[in-house]
């Protein structure tokens, strides 16, 4: 997250009452996740941006896709 | 350049119009695969404010109005376009057909648990002999510890207290006292009344634990991974 | 599910049971992002703990799934025999490393943000 969109997120939680801080836990620290991201520093410098493009998940889940692929592949 | 905002993931087609999104802009439906996923374009992503959180919240809300299983996708996700989302929804395809049919028909309580402290359950029966080798006890006395941190009394109390109402449950232990522990509740559609009421006799039960309901959700916590 | 306020059961929150709930979602979604510096003082220890959160974020992530396919039936018995022995050297060589760096459990938890962390 950027520094002024977390900021943002801050100031949101600085003032939010109870019922806005259960919807931060829904929207935001739940439901389906697309893509992750990242930021990893060194000596307080942002340095890397890892973009998760496929969120870490089960690999006995994907071998199904995987052989549907070769199988798609070999045709 | 527009990119694509989501919203939900929907177990078959909506019964209606789907109306608007966020920023106002029409939503459609976006098939990947087996996957229906709720979208509209918008031309940078939403600003972080307590309207937007609530414009999100709201728009999942009237989707699960329209159709059997909804399942609400994070806040604030963005993809560049169509064949991007695909590629994304892909790898995680079988978890997520499986927790469409989870929450198909139901609705989620969230139960948030505070106090000094939560009361370790009763203690676990001995290791078991039957299994041959010590890696396999191994495994089976990581999960029985995995288990025991993940209860205690209380939550064995409301789970008794609520029987039949729970349909499935994900718990999150905190470690910010007071608040101990969130567990979400999954309930069929309609039985939130039953659910609170339940709740309120067995309330008496949790000692010095005090526990709070509110809800319907649409189910947030059932996505898969969502608590990880 | 009609668009509503949310109920509650009982008295409103108390303020600390607020505050800790504010607290405890400030540091899942709005926390800094992680950041690895070396102490210079210790460098030696530094890379120990980078290394050791590392492999025990993983060894946490394969007995997750281990224990799935475990209950699942998805498993043969050798298999659970072998990640299970595996897992358990790897738990006692994590320790053991950490243990001569002067490190703790809790020194080694990986928080990755809106990702989650791993318990």
């Amino acid at each position: 997250m950027k520094p002024k969109a977390r900021r943002r997120l801050r100031n949101v939680l600085d003032e939010a009452d109870a019922s806005l801080l259960d919807l931060v836990d829904h929207v935001l620290n739940k439901g389906v996740v697309i893509e992750g991201e990242v930021l990893l520093g060194l000596a307080n410098v942002d340095l890397v941006y890892l973009r998760l493009a496929a969120v870490l998940c089960a690999a006995d889940r994907l071998e199904r896709t995987n052989e549907s692929r070769r199988r798609r592949a070999r045709s | 350049m527009s990119r694509l905002y989501l919203y939900a993931l929907l177990g078959g087609p909506p019964s209606g119009p789907l109306g608007a999104g966020l920023a106002g802009e029409p939503l459609r439906l976006v098939r990947c695969g087996d996957l229906l996923a709720v979208a509209g374009d918008v031309p940078k992503a939403p600003s972080i404010d307590a309207a937007s959180l609530r414009a999100h919240d709201a728009t999942v809300r009237r989707l699960a109005e329209m159709v059997e299983a909804v399942l609400p996708i994070r806040f604030c996700t963005l993809v560049d376009d169509e064949s991007a989302l695909a590629g994304l929804l892909e790898p995680q395809r079988a978890g997520l057909g499986e927790a469409l049919a989870l929450v198909a028909g139901r609705e989620q309580m969230t139960l948030r648990l505070y106090g000094e402290g939560l009361h370790d359950d009763a203690p676990l029966p001995d290791a078991e002999p039957s299994l041959p080798g010590p890696g396999a006890r191994y495994l089976a006395a990581r999960r029985r510890e995995r288990r025991r941190a993940h209860g205690s009394r209380e939550m064995a109390a409301l789970r008794r207290g609520l029987g039949a109402l729970i349909v499935d449950e994900r718990v999150e232990r905190h470690d910010m006292p007071p608040l101990l522990a969130s567990l979400y509740h999954l309930i069929e559609r309609g039985a939130s009344a039953r659910y609170l009421s339940a709740l309120e006799t067995i309330a008496g039960e949790l000692g010095a634990v005090r526990a709070r309901a509110t809800g319907p959700w649409p189910p947030y916590a059932f996505a898969p991974g969502a608590i990880p | 599910m009609k668009p509503r306020r949310t109920r509650r059961a009982g008295v409103a929150l108390r303020v600390r049971e607020l505050d800790a709930l504010r607290t405890e979602l400030e540091r899942r979604v709005a926390a800094e992002t992680p950041r690895w510096n070396a102490d210079p003082e210790d460098v030696q220890r530094s890379v120990a703990k980078l290394v050791l959160t590392l492999v025990d974020f993983l060894r946490k992530l394969f007995e997750k799934q281990a224990i799935r396919r475990m209950e699942a039936g998805t498993l043969t018995p050798k298999e659970t025999e072998a990640l299970g022995l595996a897992l358990m050297r790897l738990e006692e060589t994590i320790r053991d490393l950490a243990r001569r760096f002067d490190l703790a459990p809790e020194d080694l938890k990986l928080d990755l943000g809106p990702l989650g962390r791993l318990s």
